[in-house]
Parts: C-alpha cells; structure tokens; sequence
C-alpha cells in the first residue's frame, strides 16, 4: 500500500507525516507539487500534510488549491482512494471544494477568534495539545476507519485559521445527520465546550475535522503525525515514557486507519 | 574617491556625504595599500569588511584572549558561520547564535524575522538540518515611561517570530523575556538556531580545495539582489538616534519565509547530489554584509581570489549602483561554489525542480564568476572593474586595542523588615512579567513541527527534541542571562548566566555539550561599556572553565560560537550588560527525561544548593521593594559542578522525578511553578530550616536567587539519593514533601510563612506576562 | 467622517505576485489580464467635529502604515481611484479581529479619542482588456480573491 505525501511550495510537514504513515505499516513518497500529475494514480491514497503552502497568500489553502495536483487528486477522490488533508491540507481541500464536498466551497477555515464568557481573548496563531472526541460511527471515515464514536485521541494543533465558519444555515444540520463531522474538540474527558479554551479556535459547534458524503476524503485540523509516537506526547500523559522509541501514540491511528480502509477497498 | 592629498576634514566630509562609517584613517590607510585613491564600491566594500559586525575589531582581542572554543567533543570552532560538536560516532549537533537588535528596536516584525531568517541560514548552510531554534528576548519597563513604545516593539518581535518560525518549520523549543527599563529605547532580540548532521556531510564555507586552480564557478541562489539592508552592518556597529530612525529603515532587511523553506528543500536536493557524486563545494549564506563579505570570505579562508561579473547577478532592478548590488543585505540568499561540471545540475535543481521564478519573482540560481588564484578581490559591473583589491587584505580586517575602565556606580544593600506571612509577597513575584508563566509567547510559536518535540516551553527549564528518526539520543537547549546581575556585577553576571544555562539542561538529565555567548553591549569606544564586555567574558569564560565538560576533569565546556553586539545605546542610556549564554545539553535516551511538574503526593523533595545572602538584582528586591541591591549571587565554582553532575546523574539512575533550577524569585518561585505546570492537583509542604547555612530571615530563604535545584525524589529512592549527593560532597537538605492538596506551605522555626493556594497563584502567575503586553 | 488610508508597498508584493501568477498560469487569464495591483486600505471612522483631518490622517498613518515597506494616501469619505484598472475591495462579513484590536489600540492605548470605527480591507487592482472587464472582474473575485463564507467583495467605480 502506496501513499502519496503531496508537496507544495511552502509545506513544512512531510517528512514527520511520511514517518508518522510508515510507522503505522503505509509505504508511500514524498510528491513534489509539479511533478507530473499523471504520476499521482500510481499510489493508493494520499496525505496533504500540514505547513504554510504559498506561505498562506491571498488565505490559507487557496493558491495550492489551483494548482493541476489538485484537479488530479480531484479525480482519483472520485474513484473512492482516501485523502487526508492535515492543517495547511484542510484547508486547501475546503479551497478547492473536496470538504465537505457538496458541490462547490461549502464552508472557510477562517482566523482563530478564542471567545471566553462572551469575550474575545486571544486571536490568530496558537499551537498547543488539544483532546478530540470521533463523532462518527465507524468505517464512517478512511482516516478514522478503526475509532468508535466516542472515542478520544489526543494530539497538537497549530495554526492560525482554522475557524470554521459558513453563511449557509443548514450546513451544520446536514453535515450533523450525514455523520460528516469527525472530530470536535473536547476536554481531557471527553466534554465538549464552546468555549477557549476547550474550543480551542471558535470554530463553529467545535469542529476540528470534517469528511465528505462518502467518507473517503477526510479534513483535520490537527496534527495526527506529532502524536504518532508515545514519546511526543505531554508530560502530564501517563503514556509518554510508555515502551520504546518506536511505541504508538494515539494519532497513529488515523494512519492506521488509512490503511485498514486501502485494504478493505481492494 | 579622493583622499590622498586631501585633508583630514574634506576627507570626513566626503566620506560622510557618500554615507560610509569608515574612519579617516581608516580609509588613508586603505589608499596607502593600494597606492591609489579607492573607488567608492571599493570602499564600501572595505566599509562593510572593516566594520564590527563583521571583523570584531572591538573585541577579537578579549575574545582571543579568554574563551576556550576546543575541546574533545569539538568538531569545528568557531572559525565559521555555526559551531559544531559531536553527539556520537556519527552524528553532530551545529549550533548558532545571534544578536538582531536594532533592526528590531526600529521596525520589530520584520527585524525580529530577519533575525531568525539569518541564523537558520549559518546552521543550513553547514550542510546541517535546522532543528530547533530559541529566543532570548529583552524589552524595556512595560509600565514605565516608555510603555507604549515598549510594547509596540514587544508585541512586534513576537509577531515576527512566529510569523517567519512557523512559516519555516523550525520549531522554537526554548528561550527567556526579560523586561528592564535599560531597554526602553535598545530592545535585544537574540537567535539561537541548532541543527544536526553526519559528520562526514559536513559542508565547508569556504572554497574547496583546488577551486582556484580549477576555475570552480561562484553562483548565487535565491532572491533577487535589491538596495534592502544597504548599510545593515554599519547600522548594527553605531549607536541608535531618534532622528536616526527614518535613515536607519532603510538598512533593514525583508525577510521571507516562503522562499527561504523552498530554497532549503532544494538545498537539500544539491547536498544529496553532491554527496553522492562524491562532490566538495562550498556554501555560505548571504548574511550581514550581504554579496561582498560571502564572497570574498569564501575566497580567502581558502588562500584564493575571486573574480565577479554583478552584471551576471540577478537583481530586482538594472538601476542599483555597484556598491549596493554589493553591499545590500537582501534576503534569503547562499553562495555556492563548485566545480563547473555541477554547474548545470545546480542550476537544473533551483530553476527548473523547485522552480524558483515561480516560486518568487526574480528569485533563481545565477552564475557570477569564477575563483581564481591571483589573491585579487575583483568585481566588475557595465563594463568596468569596480573592485580590484587584495583579498587577504580586505577580509583580515583591523583591530583596534579599547580602553577600560570600570564603572562607577553607587550599590548599597537596603534595610528591610519583611512581614512575617510571606504569601502575598510570594504571589508578587509570580505576577511578576520576569517571573510569569511564558505561555501567553509560546503558544503563538509552532513548537511542535517536525514532530521531534520532546520537552516544549513551559515544561520544564530547557526544551529537548528527539531530531534523528531511529535514534534514541535528544537535544536539550536554554538560554539564559540577568541583566540585573549584570547592572551590580558584570564578571558575576556572565559567570551566572553560563551556570544557569548549564543547570538548565542539567534539570531535565542533560549534560552540558557546549555553549555559544552572544555578548550585548554599549558602545565600546566608551571605556566603561568595554570593561563591562571585558568583565562579563572573563566572567563566563572562568565559569565554562571550571564546570568541566562532563566526564573529562578540569576542560572547559567549549564556546563554539557567538556574536558580539556592540552600540545597544542611545543618548537615553546603554543596555544593562546582557552576556547571554545558550547550552546544548546532550542526553542518551530522551525517555529518561524528566521534567518540572510535581509527579507524586508523598514524594519527598530535596534542595541542592544552601541559599546565601545574596539578592542583589532579585526578582524580590525590585518587586516588593523597588531595590537594586549590592550583592548579586555568586557562583562558587565546585559547588555548583557538583550540583550540575549530582542532578544529572541522579536523573540518569531514576532517584529524581522531576527537577526545577532556582533562579529568578528564588526558591518560592522555583516551588510554585513546579506545582503550576501540572494539572494544580499536588501542592508542597516545606520547611526552610534547613536551607542555609547562615542564619537567613524567611524571605531571604525564600526568595534568594543563589544558584540550586529542587528535586522530587522517587518514592522509597530517598537514601540511594542522599548517598549520591553525599557522594558529591554536596549537603543533604531535605525540605518537605510533595502533598496532595492545591496549596504551597511553608515553614519557618515552627512558624508557617507562606500558605498559597495554587489557584490564587495561577491567576497571577498566568497574568503577569498578558498583563504586560496587553 | 471617515479617513481613508490606502497603502501599497514600496518593495515587490509577493501576495500580488502569486495571485497574479495563479490566474495567468493556473485559470486562464493569460488572454484577460493584463496586470494586478494590490493595496491595503484602513477606513477610520471619526467624529465629525475634528478639525484637520489631514493632520490625523498623518498621525494614524504613523501607527498603521510601515513606511519602511510602505507608502500610503490619505483621503477623507471618498476616494479617487486613478484609471486603468477595475478595484476590487474584499474584506471580511464575519468579525473582523484585527480592525477590532486596532481600534482598541488607537483608542486605548494610544489616545485616539475621536476614532469611532476602524474597517479593514484590501483592494486588488485589476486591469483588465476582456470585452466586459467588470464582468471579468466579478468572475476573477468569485472565483479566487474572496471565500464567500468569510469573505465580501465589491467593485468599486
């Protein structure tokens, strides 16, 4: 099983997010953006990594979106292979319409804005460990295929826009009975707030990542691939000093999630 | 221009009017060599060469004589763009450390950037991957006078920090903020990037060997050449005037990560090639002092000459003049020298792979001359020889021999009748801006990128990543200095700030691998600034001296890089002396770190290091009382190696759980935030009894800021532990015990001193910083 | 009344430069587009009763233009746009947080008493030989400058 880690100018996570994908059994490559597009169909998913492509010009994702790899990726996300797009990748699949995928840009990942008791309190950049609770069934989703509803996976976010926001009123009923929404921020114990710093960017009912009608496209704010290994976690984490350099952390398992979709696909 | 001839006022006069910082006799004595009056793009050349940014001719001398740059784990000293030491048999760790400072007091996001943008530069251009990067930080009084200004420019330096950092992917693990109204109108900005690499993949900023018999071709990769940062190195080496500002904007460069992060992959992509061709090249960045001071550098730590076309330069416009295509600072640029048969490979992999017209405008990979053999400096530009001096002697440089003497300044020690309940004094000093929780900063800096994050700020005293994928080995890095010390003793000031950088690493398990100095002074040419920068490297220098490098009795620690700021002045005042020390701590097995945060109810904790009487420059002079003092701690040199070894090895065999370095606020402090950084379920019940020697009052106890650690000690590991710090010859002070309940209780002669609940105390440990930048 | 402050750097803009790039290489615009300009544009609302306008135009510049990087002009309510090119201002629907902190900051912190609103937008500068440049330019802006979820646009003539 071939993924393809697809590079853009200005992409700054490739190389842990392949580490993060191999280590959960996935082989792949590292993609360049102008490589041939053709070349993409060889490979059985793809990860759009994290990073600032275009150094985020105009919005985050929307020069990366334009690009031919895309219109490519387009494609091979209509023959049913899985794409998971991370931070910069969340944003640019919303940019290039992929998410939520309901026929053309559904929704924007705008700036931070932390809203505590009816204040704001902080804006744009913040980097920190943040609890994530699955709301969808399983095999919902390629990237989260082996977690039940409920289940909570810690991991890092960084960024600066990752705000969901949308003037369309029925998105989020939709987007709620379509089980479209995969991840909401939550507390250590599972309880989602919308407030900072539980909702950690005022995105909208505190989504952190959204899939499309057919479940093979995933979104995530994010970062899966800093939480691969139990080593990376927190101090406060029982896990962290847990087995061996190579011991998982939770956020392998939306690699190894990946995986057991390509396998029960084929 | 001319001056021979001429006389000494006519000369000054058109030396000023053509914007050069070059000295009269600076500039007779380069007429004298050359036997001819010099071009103006020749003496903008020997302006840029000769300035202290770039040849240290203050403080080559001080630096020579007092700083030990070798040792057995040396792999290169600092005789390039970074340092670098070895990890192991394989792998090495590069190091770099710089001052950005004026650019950021005027114009701080792009300063601050630009700052990071070049020191990632000298670490990537070794042939090293960038790591980690830190900030040491100093702004002025945020409630004083000058407060809107202050944090204007505070506000700012953060911004471009994390603006340019995140953007690269540089994670940013460490660094400190000091806020001190000497830097009302003369903000620091310091850099610290580190990097590793193999160390047969270690690539050379110098021309190869054979380069100049060979004809290797000298080519330029990146941005393309404007007038931004024309005159920056000049600019860093003079004091700062507010009417200055205006003039001063233009000598700051635009720093742009996009470009930078691309141009590193393709870096990468030439490194492997070459690697496996089996290729020598050099490569340096395009840093202060921009085309001219790469380039002829390059030619002459090699013994070679270089001869340029800067018509072949690619530049933003055809308009410049020769002496700024030269001189100017731009942005994101390297300089490449290799053999001609990998020119067009070079050229293949930043024009055509990573696409560098695309990427940004008139940015590319050009060809500009070749090396040559004669020992010439020529550039030629429209058809005529702008520059034709010798190489050797532009790059040498001069030296100048400055005077000292000590300042004069009144210290006296006040009186003091502290209350007897010390709690809302304690909770002072954690509201402190000095004291206080950082994460109002971190949080904006992505320190997680590269997923290598081991130990993040506000975890525990140094960062640590885990950079090679396979390896177990880590990184630890901190930075450290207080200027207050600085102010009272600047031989003390330098010695401390090297002691607690060391600590720093040591808390988490580390061992003290090297250090880099980046000395931030006055102007020199005043005798009472430069016997400050002489007393704080002597002081710094004694200190890397006598903690040893572990494992090897009486070595020093070695300084394998560093930076000399010179002119943090204004007519407002000078900066308090600010040696700011960074170390990189080396650990086995990143698992066996530890960290701050309390582990256990019932552990028992442990100071190592009796408190003096000694808190001149403290936390809780100025803050309860708004004194200076007289007498800043000192460090007593074998007491403090046994400390730093002690700590180090009783993490290495799991007597310790967590460990946390007293500095600023003392022990009360160094207790709170160990409770603050866990989840505020486990307090601490001490009693101080025990802690000095001397008979010290509660406050002195709690708050002296004398050099130490407290321990958290393993269950049921309390005599394994003692018998090693007996071992170490070092007392046993055992205080108290981790509890259960969310509060710090301290004792004194039976009488309880301070009784803090952690939730009071995280409001204004958590409020301090917010408070100051708001 | 309202002083607006239009700013455009003095040094190449890489933003204009890669939007410009993307609409000739990667949307088609090789044939329509024949340039793109972009400024920033600060509009401050103010109490009608100050009396040089001109004068706080400067001094506001002072904290909202970066003139190492930057020039800007001032004009008070309207403004004259020079020909040659369709202007297309895009700004946020949604709250905009940092026309917010401004004003907190020129109001609090640096005692611009009379400022009353700050609104932030950026203005692309279009200039365009297609048979119905405004049409082109309304395409242009649906297409890539603006995501209608956060973002308005609006040709200004």
């Amino acid at each position: 099983m071939k993924i393809a880690v697809v590079q853009f100018p200005g992409t700054n996570c490739e190389h842990e997010t392949l580490v993060a994908a191999r280590s959960a059994g996935l082989s792949g490559e590292i993609f360049r953006w102008n490589r041939p597009a053709e070349e993409l169909s060889d490979f059985d998913g793809y990860i759009i990594p994290g990073g600032f492509s275009y150094q985020d010009r105009l919005r985050a994702g929307a020069i990366a979106s334009k690009e031919p790899v895309m219109e490519s990726l387009r494609e091979e996300a209509a023959d049913g292979k899985p794409i998971i797009g991370i931070c910069n990748g969340f944003q640019i699949l919303v940019e290039s319409g992929l998410l939520p995928g309901l026929g053309g840009v559904d929704v924007a990942l705008a700036q931070n804005v932390m809203v505590s008791k009816g204040e704001i309190v902080r804006r744009g950049f913040y980097c920190a460990w943040t609890t994530l609770r699955h709301e969808a069934p399983p095999e919902r989703c390629s990237g989260s295929f082996l977690l039940k509803k409920g289940d909570l996976v810690r991991m890092p976010l960084a960024h600066a826009e990752g705000n969901l926001v949308t003037v369309d009123e029925d998105l989020m009923e939709r987007l709620n009975e379509e089980n479209q929404v995969i991840f909401r921020y939550c507390d250590e114990g599972g309880w989602v707030e919308d407030e900072f710093p539980v909702n950690v960017n005022g995105s909208l009912e505190s989504i952190a990542a959204i899939c499309n009608p057919e479940g093979n496209v995933l979104g995530m704010m994010p970062h899966p691939e800093r939480s691969s290994f139990a080593w990376q976690l927190p101090p406060t984490d029982p896990g962290k000093s847990a087995g061996d350099m190579g011991s998982p952390g939770p956020g392998r398992r939306i690699f190894e999630s990946m995986k057991r979709y390509i396998e029960v696909r084929r | 221009m001319k001056i021979i001839g001429r006389k000494d006022q006519e000369v000054e006069s058109s030396l000023r009017s053509a914007g050069l910082g070059l000295t009269v006799s600076e500039a007779r004595s380069i007429a004298e060599v050359l036997g001819r009056d010099p071009t103006v793009p020749e003496l903008f050349n020997y302006d840029t060469m000769w300035s202290e940014h770039c040849s240290y001719k203050s403080s080559r001398a001080t630096l020579n004589e007092f700083l030990h740059t070798s040792g057995p784990n040396v792999v290169q000293g600092p005789e390039e763009d970074a340092g670098i030491v070895a990890i192991d048999d394989e792998w090495c760790v590069v190091i770099a450390h710089e001052s950005h400072n004026h650019p950021s007091q005027i114009l701080p996001n792009e300063g601050a950037a630009t700052g990071i943008g070049g020191i990632v530069r000298d670490v990537n251009c070794m042939g090293a991957k960038v790591v980690a990067t830190a900030d040491p930080l100093r702004f002025g009084d945020p409630f004083g006078e000058d407060k809107n200004h202050v944090r204007w420019v505070a506000e700012g330096v953060v911004d471009g920090i994390w603006q340019y950092g995140n953007a690269l992917g540089v994670p940013i693990i460490a660094g400190d903020v000091v806020f001190d109204e000497s830097f009302d109108t003369n903000c620091l900005v310091n850099v610290v990037a580190i990097g590793v690499v193999k160390r047969g993949e270690i690539i050379k900023s110098r021309a190869p060997a054979g380069a100049g018999e060979k004809g290797y071709d000298v080519i330029v990769v990146g941005k393309p050449t404007d007038s931004s940062g024309f005159g920056g190195v000049t600019f860093a080496s003079e004091e700062l005037r507010e009417e200055d500002e205006e003039a001063n904007r233009g000598a700051i460069q635009i720093p742009d990560p996009f470009l930078k992060n691309v141009l590193f992959k393709a870096n990468e992509a030439l490194f492997k090639l070459t690697r496996e061709e089996g290729i020598t090249i050099g490569f340096k960045d395009l840093g202060g002092g921009g085309f001219t001071c790469a380039s002829s550098e390059m030619g002459a730590s090699a013994g070679y000459g270089m001869d340029l076309d800067l018509d072949h330069l690619h530049k933003a416009s055809e308009d410049l003049p020769p002496e700024v295509v030269a001189c100017a600072e731009t942005q994101e640029r390297f300089m490449l020298i290799c053999p001609p048969e990998l020119t067009p490979r070079a050229l293949k992999i930043y024009n055509e792979d990573w696409d560098l017209p695309n990427v940004y405008e008139g940015a590319r990979a050009s060809v500009v001359g070749k090396v040559t053999t004669n020992g010439r400096y020529i550039t030629r530009y429209k058809g005529e020889v702008t520059c034709d001096v010798s190489i050797e002697h532009l790059t040498r440089g001069i030296r100048y021999s400055r005077e000292e003497r000590p300042r004069k300044i009144s210290l006296t020690e006040p009186d003091i009748v502290a209350p007897e309940d010390l709690t809302e004094l304690l909770l002072k000093v954690l509201a402190s801006p000095n004291v206080s929780s950082r994460e109002h900063i971190y949080r904006y800096y992505d320190t997680e990128v590269q997923g290598n994050s081991v130990i993040r700020p506000g975890e525990a005293d140094a960062g640590l990543i885990a950079p090679v994928r396979g390896e177990k080995f880590g990184i630890a890095l901190s930075v450290d200095s207080n200027p207050f010390y600085g102010r009272i003793s600047p031989y003390w000031a330098g010695a401390t700030a090297v002691a607690e950088a060391m600590r720093n690493v040591a808390a988490i398990g580390a061992y003290p691998a090297t250090l880099t100095d980046c000395l931030n002074f006055g102007n020199p040419e005043k005798p009472e600034a430069f016997w400050e920068f002489r007393e704080c490297v002597r002081g710094l220098a004694d200190a890397a001296k006598a903690l040893w490098l572990k494992g090897y009795e009486d070595t020093p620690v070695p300084i394998v890089s560093g930076n000399v700021s010179f002119y943090n002045e204004s007519p407002e005042g000078t900066v308090d002396p600010s040696p700011i020390i960074a170390c990189v701590g080396l650990i086995d097995d990143v698992r066996n770190a530890v960290t701050m945060n309390l582990k256990k109810a019932g552990n028992a904790i442990y100071l190592v290091g009796p408190r003096f009487d000694e808190l001149g420059g403290s936390e809780y002079y100025r803050t309860a009382y708004g004194v200076t003092g007289a007498n800043a701690p000192k460090v007593r040199f074998d007491l403090e190696r046994s400390m730093i070894y002690a700590t180090i090895d009783s993490i290495a065999e799991k007597l310790v759980v967590s460990a946390h370095d007293i500095s600023n606020g003392g022990l009360g402090a160094t207790a709170a935030e160990m409770a603050l950084v866990g989840k505020g379920d486990l307090g601490m019940e001490l009693a101080l009894d025990s802690a000095s020697t001397e008979d010290l009052s509660a406050d002195r106890l709690i708050f002296s800021e004398s050099s130490g650690f407290l321990l958290e000690c393993e269950g049921g590991a309390e005599v394994e532990l003692e018998k090693l710090l007996k071992g170490y010859c070092l007392a046993i002070m055992k205080l108290g015990k981790v509890t259960g309940s969310p509060e710090i209780v301290m004792t004194h002669q039976g009488k309880k001193v301070v009784q803090m609940d952690l939730e009071t105390a995280k409001k204004a440990w958590t409020g301090g910083l917010v408070e100051a930048m708001r | 009344m309202k002083i607006n402050l239009r700013i455009w750097l003095k040094i190449p803009d890489a933003e204009a430069a890669t939007v410009k790039n993307t609409l000739l290489r990667r949307m088609g615009y090789e044939d329509a587009l024949e340039g793109l300009g972009k400024e920033r544009l600060w509009s401050i609302e103010v109490d009608d009763s100050v009396a040089d306008p001109g004068d706080l135009a400067r001094r506001l510049a002072r904290e909202l233009v970066n003139e190492n990087k930057e020039s800007y002009a001032a004009s008070v309510d309207s403004i004259e746009f020079e020909g040659g090119y369709i202007p297309v201002k895009v700004g946020l629907h949604i709250e905009d947080g940092e026309a917010v902190s401004a004003q907190n900051r020129l109001r609090n912190r640096l005692g611009f008493d009379m400022v009353r609103g700050v609104e932030r937008s950026v203005i692309w500068k279009l200039a365009l030989k297609s048979e119905k440049p405004e049409k082109t330019a309304e395409e242009i802006a649906e297409r890539l400058l603006i995501n209608p979820h956060k973002d308005f646009y609006e040709i200004m003539t």
